[in-house]
């Protein structure tokens, strides 16, 4: 059985490409309903829709999990539905969310979202397979009512076990780089990188997003998608510090960040992309068991470390997003990527992704609703024809 | 039809005498204690840590030693120890090989592994009646290298973050600082504003010990890995919780923290001197006792997200150990057992402080948290509910070995996080000194295997 989970096959650029011109040539045609999609004769959307695509929750849903709706509906929280319809992540002539009626689960509501976010899943493979719906930014304590749960449990206290990772560009636009955060999170050196938004022009390489811990393997208390019923997460940003890259870069980061970067490639500030967890903590100095970045000898991790983390104060003090309500599509096959949503994700200024295999999954899973390594015979060789 | 009475026993009247028996207990009885028990009197001399509830010891002395010394024909005494004299009286026993049959400590004994018995049959004896030994017991008393139990442990308590809800909704946090970069920034401002310091324990005692290796494992790091091999200053990540914990003391903290004895950071909360605390929840119930209304402001909340995760080890593993000399060996294994079957009570008399390693014994654990009869509101333990899910065991990521328990002993953990606050070592030199500590304790431990 195929692994769903695994990367983009081998060649997976060279596919992606082509899908990338698959969509090209089929966009202006992509506007259907998600719901009354029909076949077309060359085998193209042709599979079976089960997975509903993401609505936002409704407010009693809200404040059952004890979010203060007032709160949220304030434009700091910037709710779908209410505002950001145009705007990042949304390119010109895209919205982020539509007023769609068919919505039938009765925990949401008829706001459907579009922008789509594309990122890294936590399962220790990086692949490019973990898709969200950014529906709102919660900035501060006041957005929670203190009110328990149905199952007498704070949500914050929920959240706080997932993890989304924001890696925050840390070269700014006069190509300085800043090796520590602004506020709470940094050492309070200058120059500093802001981190008052996520939104995506403000990243350097995509999200990780930690959807598969869970009370089984004992990874955390709660599973995200049995408990965390919000599909909320804690903003943990990543950064580079100053020995880590830049002009005061230690030789053993170098040599680390030489071979990472040949692994992942490069982020937008020429850093590489740090995909998994034990990318990261092996380069903030945690003994991960065994070295994950292949081509570098040695087993110890940096001292001092490459990397750091940090979350926002909760109290609001750093002015950004310390959570987000962004639920992760529990299956993005088969529907649950609609064929008027798009992707959102890391550019660059050129246009084009810096992780294309995020593209390529996005685009099998809008056109043939399965990841790009489940496609059939058939509809790989349609898909190379298409790219043709 | 009912059975004729003077007809000789039948299958149904056999299963209902079984029954009875069964009922009426003792499930088990080790060999050598049922050929004894129809001798004379005979004595069970048993050496435990003062509770930090003391209407727990109470009990523990006045009902259950008395009850089964009467059950058992054995005159049962027992010595209460302060925690702080624990590993001096536990050490000069093994040393004299001479002193209690049993000693009951507030964490794994590991350094007694030779002088012990192997306590499996204890913990199989158990499994009959309450299942298998959980993840935290097994971890704390299991030796890999010897494949012996060293100890049997019972129950334990968590170690969650205790606050002032009132102090820290004065800086917007409500909820309590959730992660240690709040606990920082929040604890910052709450001294600038109100004056009142963030107290976490740091001078070398039972609370700093539990506090400090908390935060060491929230920020990845660990005093020995897996496979027991001296990790602590391996990486860059008890540098990190170093920097952390003296930014902290340096931004929220005050120096009679550097002077606390043993329970200096309860006495602390109960007087509103500081604004949150790392504790077993005893510093809650004994404000709940003492005044109500400052216990009310009181709230609790899981141990605080790291970089490694939200994670924290046991206030109190409570294991015990039977002394390979010890003169009533077999009544002290049998006492182990039969304590299981009390786990409710201990619960009840520790009021809710000891959390059971056999789960089935206090099957209403969670309903019990939502529904505390002291807490106000009485929903406020509920917070404690996975406390098994984020507690790991001393000696994690491996289990509790001589070298981690010695070090705890030892207090190497905090004695290195107190030199790098007062400035005495750099963050660097304080965990390079303190990693060659640990690696002389395992070389003796390496050497004497």
């Amino acid at each position: 059985m195929k692994d769903k989970n695994n990367p983009a096959p081998s060649g997976a650029v060279v596919f992606a490409l082509g899908a990338l011109l698959l969509l090209l040539l089929i966009a202006p045609f992509s506007r259907l309903s998600a719901q009354s999609q029909p076949a077309t004769s060359n085998g193209f959307l042709n599979f079976p829709e089960f997975n509903p695509p993401p609505f936002d929750f409704n407010d009693a849903f809200y404040t059952e999990n004890g979010i203060d709706v007032s709160v949220l509906d304030t434009p700091g929280a910037a709710r779908f539905g209410l505002f950001r319809q145009t705007g990042p992540p949304a390119r010109d002539g895209q919205v982020n969310w539509v007023v769609d009626h068919s919505n039938n689960d009765p925990d949401r509501n008829d706001i459907r979202i579009l922008a789509t976010t594309g990122g890294y899943i936590d399962d220790g493979t990086g692949a490019p397979t973990q898709f969200i719906s950014i529906l709102a930014f919660l900035l501060d304590q006041s957005f929670f009512t203190g009110v328990a749960n149905a199952r007498g449990i704070q949500m914050a206290d929920i959240i706080s076990h997932f993890e989304a990772y924001a890696a925050p560009r840390q070269v700014d636009s006069h190509g300085v780089f800043a090796g520590t955060a602004c506020g709470s999170m940094g050492d309070g050196s200058t120059p500093c990188f802001p981190v008052t938004s996520v939104a995506t022009p403000t990243l350097r390489q995509d999200w990780r997003f930690a959807a598969n811990r869970n009370p089984i393997d004992g990874s955390a208390p709660f599973g995200y998608f049995c408990d965390d019923t919000l599909g909320a997460w804690i903003i943990t940003y990543f950064w580079y510090t100053s020995t880590g890259f830049g002009p005061h870069q230690t030789s053993q980061c170098h040599q680390m960040l030489a071979a990472l970067g040949n692994k992942n490639g490069l982020t937008l500030d020429g850093s590489p992309i740090i995909k998994t967890a034990d990318e990261l903590n092996f380069l903030e100095g945690t003994v991960v068991g065994s070295n994950p970045i292949p081509g570098f000898l040695g087993t110890n991790p940096p001292d001092p470390p490459c990397t750091a983390e940090g979350q926002e104060d909760v109290g609001g003090a750093d002015g950004g997003a310390v959570w987000l309500i962004c639920p992760a599509l529990p299956d993005p096959r088969n529907g649950a990527v609609a064929q008027d949503a798009f992707l959102d994700q890391v550019r660059k200024p050129s246009g084009l992704p810096i992780d294309l295999g995020i593209t390529a999954n996005f685009l099998c899973l809008k056109f043939f609703g399965a990841f790009c390594n489940e496609l059939s015979p058939a509809q790989q060789a349609a898909a190379r024809s298409a790219g043709q | 039809m009912s059975s004729d009475s003077g007809k000789p026993g039948s299958r149904r009247d056999f299963l209902k005498l079984a029954a009875t028996a069964a009922a009426v207990g003792p499930f088990f009885l080790f060999p050598a204690r049922a050929k004894a028990q129809k001798k004379t009197l005979k004595t069970l001399k048993i050496a435990k840590w003062a509770h930090f509830v003391p209407e727990h010891d109470a009990w523990f002395e006045s009902v259950l030693a008395k009850e089964w010394g009467r059950q058992h024909d054995t005159e049962v005494i027992v010595d209460r120890i302060p925690v702080e004299e624990i590993s001096a009286r536990a050490s000069a026993e093994a040393a004299a090989r001479r002193g209690h049959d049993l000693f009951m400590f507030p964490w794994p004994p590991a350094e007694y592994r030779r002088q012990v018995i192997d306590h499996a049959e204890i913990y199989q004896a158990v499994s009959f009646r309450h299942g298998n030994v959980d993840r935290l017991g097994h971890k704390s008393t299991f030796d890999p290298q010897t494949k012996k139990y060293f100890a049997f442990a019972d129950s334990w308590m968590p170690a969650p973050l205790l606050y002032f809800e009132d102090y820290w909704r004065a800086v917007n946090m409500p909820l309590g600082p959730l992660h240690y970069g709040s606990l920082r920034s929040g604890g910052q401002r709450i001294r600038a504003k109100l004056g009142i310091p963030c107290g976490l324990a740091l001078a070398p005692s039972l609370e700093s010990n539990v506090t400090l290796h908390t935060l060491l494992h929230a920020f990845g790091s660990a005093v020995v890995d897996a496979g027991g091999d001296v990790v602590l200053n391996r990486g860059a990540r008890t540098v990190a919780a170093l920097q952390y914990v003296k930014a902290l003391y340096q931004d929220a903290g005050a120096p009679e923290q550097l002077s606390w004895g043993p329970a200096g950071n309860v006495r602390a909360m109960l007087g509103r001197k500081t604004s949150c605390t790392t504790n077993a929840i005893s510093l809650l119930r004994a404000a709940e006792k003492e005044n109500p209304e400052i216990a009310k402001k009181i709230r609790l909340s899981p141990p605080l997200l790291g970089s490694a995760g939200v994670r924290a080890i046991p206030h109190v593993t409570n294991c015990s150990a039977v002394w390979s000399f010890a003169e009533n060996g077999e009544g002290a294994k049998q006492f182990l057992s039969d304590l299981i079957d009390r786990s409710k009570d201990v619960y009840e008399t520790s009021q809710g402080c000891n959390f059971p390693i056999f789960q089935k014994t206090v099957p209403d654990l969670i309903v019990r948290l939502e529904k505390d009869p002291r807490g106000d509101p009485p929903y406020k333990y509920k917070e404690l509910k996975d406390a098994l899910h984020w507690t790991a065991n001393l000696g994690f990521p491996g289990y509790a070995n001589p070298v981690a328990m010695e070090a705890f002993n030892s207090f190497v953990i905090p004695r290195m996080f107190m030199s790098a606050v007062t400035g005495k070592l750099s963050p660097q030199d304080a965990a390079r000194s303190a990693e060659a500590e640990v690696k002389r304790i395992a070389e003796k431990w390496r050497q004497a295997a």
